[in-house]
């Protein structure tokens, strides 16, 4: 039976083709819709590498200066961010608090390119305080974190994620080893040319800045001692409150640390609201993708079910024929649909085909094989189910034909 | 186009002649609407022997094409019996009645009934695709054997619109006859063809009566075929009339 539902879908092709064109291209939009879905499906569910809960982002925003004056006045802001730091560090809510260019869930992001073997090795990067991974419950997979021994050392320490390290030194142990060429560096124009070794001295399994639906990326943290001169000073404060610590805090806090600096501004925020933030930053996008996509399948959906109810009005002889000759409602019914299923195959097929030269064009060149993978069983899957769901009406209908009338039928 | 002589034998039935293939006991069809009541067939009696040919006559809408779907299982009798080779079928279920119409029916309409999308040979198929255990080479075999027995072994693999009103018909009878059925059912099977070509389906018919002892019943207005059969049934309102 299975080859004579085949052979009719063939040699109807020309009836067949614009469905087979209509389930192609919903098989199209339903893949895009799935890939990303899956894509942050799947970034979901890997490890952060930090523990946002309970942690305050706190946003110093010192009076800027400029030129020689700011370079100046570097050692005193230091000194007042110290002081700031100390601040916070008096109070009874708090269990640690550190300084950072980034804290996890901020938007903007530093990234850096090393070259390795002519290929570009791009990360993203953090400076911070030694007390960071106090803050964000940072967990040390290889090596260690930043200490006392890394001061006045001539080289500048840094911890990697395993994902920096696995593109920059492959299976090698990455500690003890410079992320950055000092002796490749001839091509690059003299202000680029790193002046130190950046020495990877740790190494953390993942660390997600942009959070759970951010895709894994090399991740670099530099060490921000407070003492150097050419040290920037950090952007914000990471404050790690005990549990239970209420909103109320946040005055009593901001009171105290305009007291201790009074021409900084200072903003604070739970971490878990910039989460919810950022988290709004992917899911409205792709929310609203999802449902100009349910609308284009809701209408495809109800175009198969016209085509399909026009063609066994249009087969009804036919229908009567074939329970003339022997055929039980039941086999009417699964023929309808076999034939659909069949067409649903070639447009599959077809789109199938298609969407796996998209890795060879780039194109969401974000997702891995492995998200492609899921994305297109999961769209076959769906795509067969709509197809089905749709033909189950028409497939009924046509069990209903009664065969002395429909072979009578005009 | 292919002689009688030409048609080649299947095994012969080795049924008795007396044996009553078809059976109506006291058939009534009515057809029911909100408003209106059609009474089709009124105490309809009918006995045919296996391997008999019979025609049923009559004018338009006096029951000709409804008595031949209920005696065809396609209709179900609003009253009476109707007996299949033996075998009561009133209470039969759409499945039991769908695999006695398989294996026990053959049927041959007017407007031939071909798919236009299939084959030849695939159209002949058809019937055989119902019936459990047969292989696709079987099929192949045994619908090849049919398209051999009506004269048109050299066309299996045209498309019905590439064949004449008579070959058509033929591949019509090849279907009803491929799964070796007991009776063939025929709903005015020369009524589309000229005369010529009328006749030589005829003469099919017959040979499949005469030589391979298939009960056929056919619808005819035409009283010169008819007469070409054994006895005529003739209908007037639904009524069996002499």
């Amino acid at each position: 039976m299975f080859k004579h539902i085949c052979k009719l879908v063939w040699n109807r092709k020309r009836v067949n083709f614009l469905i087979i064109l209509e389930i192609f291209i919903s098989f199209l939009v339903m893949f895009s819709v799935i890939v990303l879905t899956v894509y942050y499906a799947d970034n979901y569910r890997q490890p952060l590498g930090f523990d946002y809960q309970n942690v305050w982002y706190l946003q110093v925003e010192a009076i800027e200066k400029s030129g020689t004056a700011e370079k100046q006045d570097r050692p005193q802001q230091i000194e007042k961010f110290k002081r700031v730091m100390a601040a916070v560090r008096e109070f009874g809510e708090v269990e640690a608090v550190a300084g950072a260019q980034y804290l996890p869930y901020m938007n903007g992001n530093w990234s850096s390119c090393n070259d390795v073997n002519g290929k570009p090795v791009c990360y993203w990067a953090n400076a911070v305080t030694d007390d960071y991974r106090d803050v964000m419950r940072i967990n040390i997979v290889r090596g260690r974190w930043f200490g006392k021994e890394d001061d006045g050392a001539n080289y500048k320490p840094l911890i990697i994620n395993r994902q920096l390290a696995k593109e920059r030194f492959g299976n090698e142990d990455p500690i003890g080893k410079a992320l950055n060429q000092l002796d490749k560096q001839d091509s690059l124009p003299e202000g680029k040319r790193a002046r130190v070794e950046e020495r990877v001295v740790g190494m953390v399994d993942d660390f997600r800045k942009n959070g759970e639906f951010a895709e894994l990326k090399g991740y670099a943290i530099y060490r921000n001692s407070l003492r150097e001169a050419d040290d920037r000073l950090p952007r914000v404060l990471g404050v790690r409150v005990h549990p239970g610590v209420t909103a109320a805090f946040e005055e009593k806090l901001l009171k105290r640390l305009q007291n201790e600096a009074s021409d900084w501004s200072f903003t604070i925020k739970p971490l878990t609201q910039m989460r919810e933030e950022m988290h709004q930053q992917s899911i409205v996008p792709l929310t609203a993708f999802a449902v100009v996509a349910g609308f284009l399948m809701l209408m495809v959906g109800l175009g198969l079910i016209g085509v399909l109810w026009q063609s066994v009005t249009q087969r009804t002889k036919e229908i009567g024929l074939r329970r003339a000759k022997g055929a039980t409602k039941q086999r009417i019914y699964r023929q309808i649909l076999g034939e659909l299923l069949v067409i649903t195959t070639c447009g599959a097929l077809i789109g199938t085909l298609v969407v796996v030269q998209f890795p060879l064009l780039d194109f969401l060149g974000f997702a891995t094989p492995k998200v492609y993978a899921y994305a297109i069983v999961i769209s076959l899957l769906l795509i067969y189910a709509l197809t089905a769901v749709c033909g189950l009406y028409p497939s009924w209908l046509a069990t209903k034909v009664h065969p002395a009338e429909a072979l009578h039928y005009e | 186009m292919a002689t009688p002589s030409a048609v080649i034998a299947r095994p012969v039935n080795s049924q008795p002649q007396e044996q009553i293939m078809i059976q109506l006991e006291g058939v009534e069809k009515v057809y029911r609407t909100e408003r209106i009541e059609t009474v089709a067939l009124t105490n309809i009696n009918l006995a045919v022997r296996a391997g008999e040919f019979i025609s049923i006559m009559g004018p338009s809408g006096s029951g000709k094409s409804t008595l031949l779907n209920v005696i065809g299982l396609l209709d179900v009798p609003s009253g009476g019996k109707v007996a299949i080779n033996n075998r009561p079928i009133t209470s039969y279920s759409d499945r039991n009645l769908a695999l006695v119409r398989n294996e026990e029916i053959g049927f041959i309409f007017q407007t031939f009934h071909l798919i236009n999308d299939l084959s030849v040979v695939d159209n002949v198929e058809i019937p055989l695709l119902y019936r459990k255990g047969i292989s696709g080479a079987e099929r192949r075999k045994m619908a090849l054997q049919a398209l051999d027995r009506v004269g048109l072994h050299a066309r299996v693999h045209h498309f019905p619109n590439q064949l004449s009103g008579g070959q058509q018909q033929r591949v019509a009878i090849a279907r009803a006859i491929v799964g070796n059925p007991r009776i063939l059912l025929a709903d005015e099977p020369t009524g589309n063809l000229d005369s010529q070509m009328g006749d030589e389906i005829m003469d099919v018919l017959k040979h499949l009566s005469e030589q391979e002892k298939t009960t056929v019943v056919m619808v005819t207005h035409d009283p010169r075929q008819a007469d070409k059969t054994e006895r005529i049934v003739r209908l007037f309102d639904g009524r069996q009339v002499n």
